[in-house]
């Protein structure tokens, strides 16, 4: 693995910029790599053998996905939407899994080991990487019982829904009033429709695409 | 079930000649003072890199699987078994261990099971899924069942037979999703109606209902008098009702005038007693878009009652009939345990 400055200006480049969360990101994901036994993430044959559980979808993830290479298309990274600065790094070969939670109190501590430094972001950012392991994280070591339809690899599991024809992967489909549906039509969705035309009608007007 | 087992298919080699094999079992590392545990798990295949660590852990020989091209490694198997088992709202782990994988609940609702196909998948050889019961409600990541392949290696015919047959009855076990039933209810009995006693029943239907995710929208406290009843009947279904619930009045009193008030209601179908004690007086009915419960007095007085085993179904879309309500008789009877222990016992588990 790179040393935390070279990953750092990477994770900032990727993010697009650099913010105190990429440090907290990037500390906690060479911690992570490391108590669960993996050198280099990124590459063959370690990079088939990390799953991340992020609990924020915010700037430590962008920082978290750089430097250990999972990503949501690679089903190596996974969103757990709980607002928590945590993540659990987990081996899927040794089943070793480690939960790192950023501490509230580093927020308060960057003053102390940043003293010289006024601006607050900018202080945390120094702050964030001059501080200790114990000061910055809790760690906890944890088990996580990957399912075998949230595993990387091809796609193994596919239902068609009764209502609207839609395939479902990787056993997200439910049982409702004894049709097997997808989610949007079972329990709604997180969009509303702003026109009432079917596919077909769009595709009418769209200009075609070869 | 496993009636006769394949000689297990091991064979010693030195450990130098091991890479490209499959292990037969975990390996154990032990780190003086520092750890234990398996470093290479059954079902490795060893590559270059592990010798030397091999020959670290004192491993000059080891034993592992020579598998035919008829035969099939436990968790290779497993992961099969319970693919084709697992119907929607069931998932199982990625990593089966002993050759063994928990089918559990991904969402919280009604488990459902076919029992006959279960069966004949449980009559195939060297293969195996138990099950917990019928019609259960269930919570997320719940354990529902839980198979195995048998021995160590099974072969290829018997897994795709067992495999067929689960994806022919697609799916053996599944879970229903719970829709959110919005239910009015009528609290029956002059008593209550003049306020001589207090109802109690209220409480205890919104309890269990919003339980499992049902809204209870409006009540009311109504005379044992049958037009009133009837016309509040009339009333609920005009309106956005999915169940509508009466309690008391069930009974063969002269007051108890609810059975004949829901009758008179006009639904398409209306079912009177159930196979179930507590619970014999209950009734039962639907029309197109409504359904509607009559419950009998005991439910005052038993904490769990027939009310507790039809309500789920209900919830899970569906429409228990007067066979179904006779198919509860076997185990249909509450044994009135103290501490009760429902679900976890054999109430309603027909």
């Amino acid at each position: 693995m790179q040393n935390f400055e070279t990953l750092l200006r990477g994770s900032a480049k990727a993010h697009g910029h650099l913010c105190p969360g990429q440090v907290v990101g990037v500390r906690m994901a060479m911690l992570g790599c490391d108590l669960i036994g993996l050198d280099e993430p990124k590459n063959l044959p370690q990079i088939k053998k990390i799953i991340v559980y992020v609990e924020m979808d915010r700037c430590a993830t962008d920082a978290i996905s750089f430097v250990t290479g999972v990503k949501l298309g690679r089903r190596s990274l996974k969103f757990v939407d709980n607002g928590i600065m945590a993540a659990t790094f987990v081996n899927l070969d040794t089943q070793k899994a480690f939960r790192i939670v950023s501490t509230e109190e580093s927020r308060d501590l960057a003053a102390v080991y940043a003293p010289e430094i006024i601006d607050k972001s900018q202080q945390q950012l120094e702050g964030y990487k001059r501080m200790s392991i114990e000061d910055l994280f809790t760690i906890e070591e944890v088990f996580v019982d990957v399912p075998a339809c949230d595993m990387p690899g091809p796609t193994r599991f596919k239902a068609v829904c009764a209502r609207c024809h839609t395939v479902v992967r990787d056993k997200r489909e439910v049982l409702k009033n004894n049709e097997i549906l997808c989610r949007p039509c079972a329990v709604g969705t997180y969009y509303q429709p702003v026109r009432k035309k079917g596919r077909k009608d769009v595709s009418k007007n769209s200009p075609a695409v070869f | 079930m496993c009636q006769k087992t394949a000689p297990p298919s091991f064979k010693t080699i030195p450990v130098e000649k091991a890479v490209g094999t499959t292990l037969a079992h975990d390996m154990t590392e032990i780190i003086p003072g520092k750890s234990k545990g398996p470093v290479f798990k059954k079902g490795y295949k060893v590559k270059s890199e592990d010798v030397c660590r091999l020959m670290r852990m004192g491993k000059n020989n080891l034993y592992v699987l020579d598998l035919k091209e008829s035969q099939v490694h436990e968790d290779d198997a497993v992961y099969e078994l319970a693919s084709s088992l697992s119907g929607p709202g069931v998932q199982f782990s990625g990593n089966p261990k002993e050759g063994k994988l928990e089918l559990r609940a991904t969402y919280p609702g009604l488990f459902k099971v076919n029992i006959d196909a279960l069966i004949d998948f449980n009559m195939i050889e060297d293969v195996m899924c138990a099950s917990i019961h019928n019609n259960r409600v269930v919570m997320k990541n719940q354990a529902l069942a839980a198979t195995r392949a048998i021995p160590l290696v099974i072969e290829k015919k018997e897994l795709e037979k067992a495999v067929k047959t689960a994806r022919d009855h697609y799916p053996i076990v599944s879970v229903k999703l719970f829709s959110p039933l919005k239910i009015r209810l009528i609290i029956t009995g002059n008593e209550v109606y003049k306020g001589l006693v207090q109802d109690r029943f209220q409480a205890i239907v919104e309890k269990k209902a919003t339980a499992l995710g049902a809204v209870v929208k409006e009540s009311i406290i109504l005379p044992d008098d049958r037009e009133t009843i009837t016309r509040q009947v009339k009333s609920y279904l005009k309106k956005d009702t999915d169940l509508i619930i009466t309690t008391g009045g069930m009974s063969v009193d002269p007051d108890d005038v609810t059975r004949a008030s829901i009758e008179k209601a006009g639904f398409d179908e209306v079912h009177y007693s159930s196979a179930v004690l507590p619970g014999a007086m209950f009734l039962l009915g639907y029309n197109k878009t409504t359904s509607i419960m009559g419950l009998p007095a005991c439910g005052l007085y038993h904490k769990i009652t027939i009310f507790d085993l039809i309500l789920p179904r209900l919830m899970a879309g569906e429409r228990p009939g007067k066979r179904d309500l006779a198919k509860l008789c076997h185990g249909g009877l509450c044994q009135n345990c103290t501490p009760c222990r429902f679900p976890a016992c054999p109430f309603g588990k027909s």
